[in-house]
């Protein structure tokens, strides 16, 4: 029976180690990532852009989760900009139907980035 | 003419060109014909994204050379320049270039349901109001009334949300003045019955209406049945449908006069313009509509 180093032993612990390390990270960059091309694509617009053909100008968002409270005054939690974001409030509409669960968790994930 | 003065002359003329685009954006459109109509010089454009203005998706455009309307056919690949107005108030097509003739649909598109025009009187359609009352354009007679078309998860600024802003400032003005506010009526209609349902189309108008629901007297947010919808779409030359999970639309506003008729569509308008239609209308003697309706029976 051929002898192995004790070390090489347990060489998969070493690359389960590496997976479970990098993979979490390698997703949060990917959903940011997603969240920005899905921020772009659909808040740009309005929250960046003032128009004075519009009742009411949306707020900036860079600085969303650095305050404990949402512009509305609701605790500043994903669950409240989640609810925002699917169901609108005020005049900015609703993205029901038009994002999915993944579009907002990676919205969410991009927008706690923004500073 | 010197080469020295002949260059002067075309960095003035380039000068000027520049000149006359102050006050517009402009962006570059990519993207295959899907519809035209000739009658309000739109085409109908399912574009990639326009970085910086619009995601992917279809969206009819007006094209500002009515001989582009009638040379481009559904089914050809376009590139064209967006132009739109700094203050978001309007945008259109220029330049526009046929870069694939290859998908050119044979057979024409059938040609959409004729609108009612000037003159011609409203169908009294049944419509489902903010709340929940049903209501008929023959309930607004003995009011200038002025109608539009939204659905409230429009996400584009300047399409239903700044249809519905300037309404609101309509409102607001009107409320300054109580004879003409009494003698008129604001009607926006939604195209996305599934989804604005009367708690819905209540909700959106509030925002609009500062949160004052005694503003509903003389706003009615309403929407109806989807053959009654698309009746009242034809009636009034409103394109729209499904694309995707958004809804493709043209954006219409009517004045209807008191007496139930058409009295004028806008393809481009502002926001006095529209209000001062609207004053205009409910402030006519009734000679010149005694008259009107006369020649149009």
């Amino acid at each position: 029976m051929t002898r192995v180093h004790p070390c090489l032993r347990w060489w998969w612990l070493l690359v389960v180690a590496s997976v479970l390390a990098i993979g979490p990270t390698c997703s949060d960059r990917q959903a940011r990532q997603r969240g920005e091309e899905l921020f772009q694509q659909n808040c740009v617009v309005c929250h960046e852009a003032p128009n004075p053909e519009l009742k009411k100008q949306l707020p900036k968002l860079e600085d969303l989760f650095q305050s404990k409270t949402l512009p509305s005054g609701a605790p500043a939690t994903d669950e409240q900009v989640r609810n925002t974001i699917i169901h609108g409030i005020g005049t900015m509409p609703a993205f029901e139907g038009r994002l999915s669960d993944e579009d907002v968790k990676n919205l969410l994930a991009y927008l706690h980035q923004l500073k | 003419m010197n080469l020295k003065k002949l260059l002067c002359l075309a960095l003035g003329c380039a000068f000027l060109i520049a000149a006359c685009r102050h006050g517009v954006k402009t962006y570059q459109l990519r993207g295959q014909v899907l519809d035209k109509n000739p009658a309000t010089n739109e085409i109908t454009v399912n574009h990639e994204e326009i970085p910086g203005f619009m995601p992917a998706m279809t969206m009819p455009y007006k094209v500002k050379d009515p001989a582009v309307v009638m040379e481009v056919e559904p089914g050809d690949k376009i590139a064209a320049e967006v132009v739109v107005q700094k203050d978001g108030n309007d945008y259109w097509l220029e330049d526009v270039r046929i870069t694939d003739e290859s998908g050119r649909k044979s057979t024409p598109p059938p040609a959409p349901p004729r609108r009612l025009t000037e003159g011609e009187r409203v169908p009294n359609l049944p419509l489902i109001n903010q709340d929940g009352k049903t209501i008929h354009l023959d309930d607004f007679k003995g009011k200038a009334v002025l109608l539009t078309f939204i659905y409230t998860r429009c996400p584009m600024p300047n399409f239903c949300p700044r249809l519905s802003s300037q309404f609101a400032r309509i409102h607001e003005d009107l409320l300054k003045n109580p004879e003409i506010y009494r003698k008129t009526h604001l009607l926006t209609v939604s195209f996305d019955p599934n989804y604005d349902t009367a708690p819905v189309l209540r909700r959106y108008g509030l925002a609009y209406l500062d949160n004052d629901p005694s503003g509903f007297a003389q706003w009615d947010f309403a929407s109806a049945g989807p053959s009654d919808l698309r009746k009242l779409a034809d009636a009034f030359g409103l394109i729209y449908f499904e694309q995707g999970n958004q809804i493709a639309h043209s954006m219409d506003i009517v004045l209807i006069s008191p007496q139930g008729k058409i009295v004028k569509y806008w393809a481009t308008w502002t926001t006095a313009e529209l209000e001062d239609a609207l004053r205009t209308e409910a402030t006519t003697k009734p000679a010149r509509q005694t008259a009107q309706a006369g020649g149009m029976q």
